[in-house]
């Protein structure tokens, strides 16, 4: 499988990543390149002697331990988030309003 | 030496154009001398209890693991000059054992890569050879502890980012059993992978510190309940028995016909040590072994596009400013974000999105059950260690891999597969080619760190007495 750099540009939507013009072109080999070297992995189903070793049955395929609930409460921040929010006002984060969304400061 | 000595040392050989780079913030003077002269009798070692086992030594710590008192910035623009307002666990209990935190490490942006060339600040230097990289992604941990500047450190391994360091450096570097440390305060690059890992000039040092930091923590849902490793147990002297009736396992697939020959010859010799100390040597397989890299790249980077979205502008951390919510997203990271944390975001958002899920995400699921699996049947077969480069090569030239990506993730293919299975495993020096360290690594059943600890020590004073 490859991508092409439409294919790139779409992902890069998907990520929240602006990349320039040259740096979508250069991804768009390297990642080709790098696919390439992960189609070994289409060997685990195809061929009989690396037939995945999951038992029957076994739906969640996972080999860490199982993590148990989170019960643990986080430590109290020694800060409040105002001191290192990029924007913060009256207990809020503040970010640019959605596209086509007119800030409130602007309305008539 | 004194914290002032230490420091000075430190600001005074980095300074040169021939500084390794090895730290990105180093603490104040003050801050230290007040730790040092804080250590209560405990604190100080005097008391003779674990308590005090640091006894104020000094102690690097990685850029991605979170103090209150240096900033972290995981060597990435999108956190310059960021403060957390909450501490790691791992490094809140080495401070109460009496370890003395001089300063944060160098390494590639958000733990991706193996040569410590990805940082924001600038590449770390291998201080064996200053135009070869030390590894990475703790790259500044294992050069701070091989220039002698601290005589232990924290890493993380999440694919080798301890043990490849370790070795190219000539240190020991160890990745605990997942779930053995804590990784509350850790930044999240691959959660299922990652682990926090420890760097020392010697077995008994990196040890010690892994005894220190280990241990069961609400905080973290993935640590596993169980006690502290022992620390009588890690520092007791090696059994006079040496490795009699030990088993260690030599993969046929950690020596194919690439091999660095002397790589290969160093690690032949270490094989010849550990029969001498007593061990039985023999051929086992492992033969998913040439799954590992193109699993790891697909999981690591699967799990890094979801880890990562946090770095949005929103909440902490740079923003760049932009007319609407999506284009501030975009800006920002495109902006904050380095060349190969790009690369592996677009290929785990790849590797996740609609129409490639199974083709990739669930291939490498199934190909890690695989590779877990191999070690299981090797370590069911009386097997209780098993033994393998390191690496393929000693420390590469600082530029000679960074415009090719598979090259430098072929540079993981020793260390990848026990970060896939979650076993422990660590590095530890077995000589030099032309002056760079090679490393060989022992690999152990899961909660087997003691074994694989006793026997590192065996084979360090062997080697050491050879």
């Amino acid at each position: 499988m490859s991508v092409d750099r439409a294919e790139v540009d779409r992902i890069a939507q998907l990520a929240r990543l602006s990349l320039g013009d040259e740096e979508a072109d250069r991804l768009t080999a390297e990642m080709n390149v790098i696919l390439a070297h992960v189609e070994l992995l289409r060997t685990v189903d195809s061929e009989g002697s690396r037939t995945t070793q999951l038992r029957e049955g076994e739906e969640k395929v996972s080999v860490i331990q199982g993590a148990r609930d989170e019960i643990g409460t986080p430590d109290p921040l020694s800060e409040s988030p105002s001191t290192f929010a990029p924007e913060w006002e009256e207990g809020f984060f503040v970010v640019p309003p959605l596209p086509g969304v007119v800030a409130e400061d602007d309305e008539g | 030496m004194t914290a002032a000595d230490s420091l000075e040392r430190i600001r005074r050989e980095e300074s040169l154009d021939s500084g390794l780079n090895a730290f990105v913030s180093l603490a104040g003077v003050r801050a230290m001398e007040t730790a040092v002269g804080s250590l209560s009798e405990v604190g100080r070692g005097t008391a003779g209890n674990e308590r005090g086992v640091l006894g104020g030594r000094f102690v690097a710590v990685k850029d991605n693991l979170v103090t209150l008192d240096l900033p972290v910035t995981c060597g990435s623009n999108m956190l310059a000059g960021y403060r957390s307002p909450f501490e790691a666990t791992a490094v809140r209990l080495l401070r109460k054992a009496g370890g003395i935190v001089v300063g944060k490490t160098n390494m590639d942006e958000f733990g991706m890569g193996s040569s410590t060339e990805n940082s924001a600040w600038g590449p770390t230097l291998n201080p064996h050879d200053r135009t070869r990289v030390p590894g990475g992604s703790s790259g500044g941990s294992a050069a701070a502890v091989a220039a002698g500047y601290v005589s232990m450190a924290l890493g993380s391994d999440t694919g080798g980012s301890v043990r490849q360091p370790a070795a190219l450096c000539g240190v020991v570097g160890i990745k605990p059993t997942y779930g053995r440390v804590s990784r509350y305060g850790l930044v999240a690059f691959a959660s299922s992978l990652d682990q926090i890992g420890t760097f020392g000039g010697s077995v008994h040092d990196a040890a010690t510190l892994l005894a220190v930091i280990s241990g069961h923590d609400r905080r973290d849902a993935t640590s596993a309940n169980r006690p502290p490793l022992s620390l009588a147990d890690i520092v007791a002297d090696p059994d006079a028995q040496g490795l009699a009736g030990i088993t260690i396992g030599v993969p046929v697939e950690y020596f194919p016909d690439t091999l660095d020959t002397e790589v290969r010859s160093r690690t032949d010799r270490a094989l010849y040590h550990l029969r001498a100390a007593g061990a039985t040597v023999r051929e086992v397989t492992l033969p998913n072994t040439d799954l590992a890299v193109p699993c790891y790249y697909v999981l690591a980077p699967a799990e890094a596009s979801s880890n990562l979205a946090r770095f949005d502008g929103v909440r902490f951390g740079q923003r760049v400013s932009a007319g609407s919510l999506l284009e501030m997203y975009q800006a920002t990271r495109g902006e904050g974000m380095g060349l190969e944390v790009k690369r592996r975001i677009m290929l785990g958002t790849f590797a996740l999105s609609a129409g490639y899920y199974d083709a990739y995400y669930g291939t490498a699921q199934r190909a890690r059950v695989n590779i877990r699996a191999d070690f299981e049947r090797v370590f069911g077969q009386g097997v209780d260690l098993i033994f393998t480069p390191t690496t393929p090569s000693p420390a590469f030239r600082i530029g000679e891999k960074i415009d090719d990506p598979l090259a430098m993730y072929r540079q993981d293919i020793f260390t990848t597969p026990a970060s896939l299975a979650g076993i422990p495993a660590m590095s530890v020096p077995i000589g030099s080619v032309q002056g760079l360290p090679v490393g060989g690594q022992l690999l152990a059943p899961w909660w087997e760190e003691v074994t694989m600890i006793q026997a590192a020590r065996v084979l360090e004073a062997t080697m050491n007495a050879s």
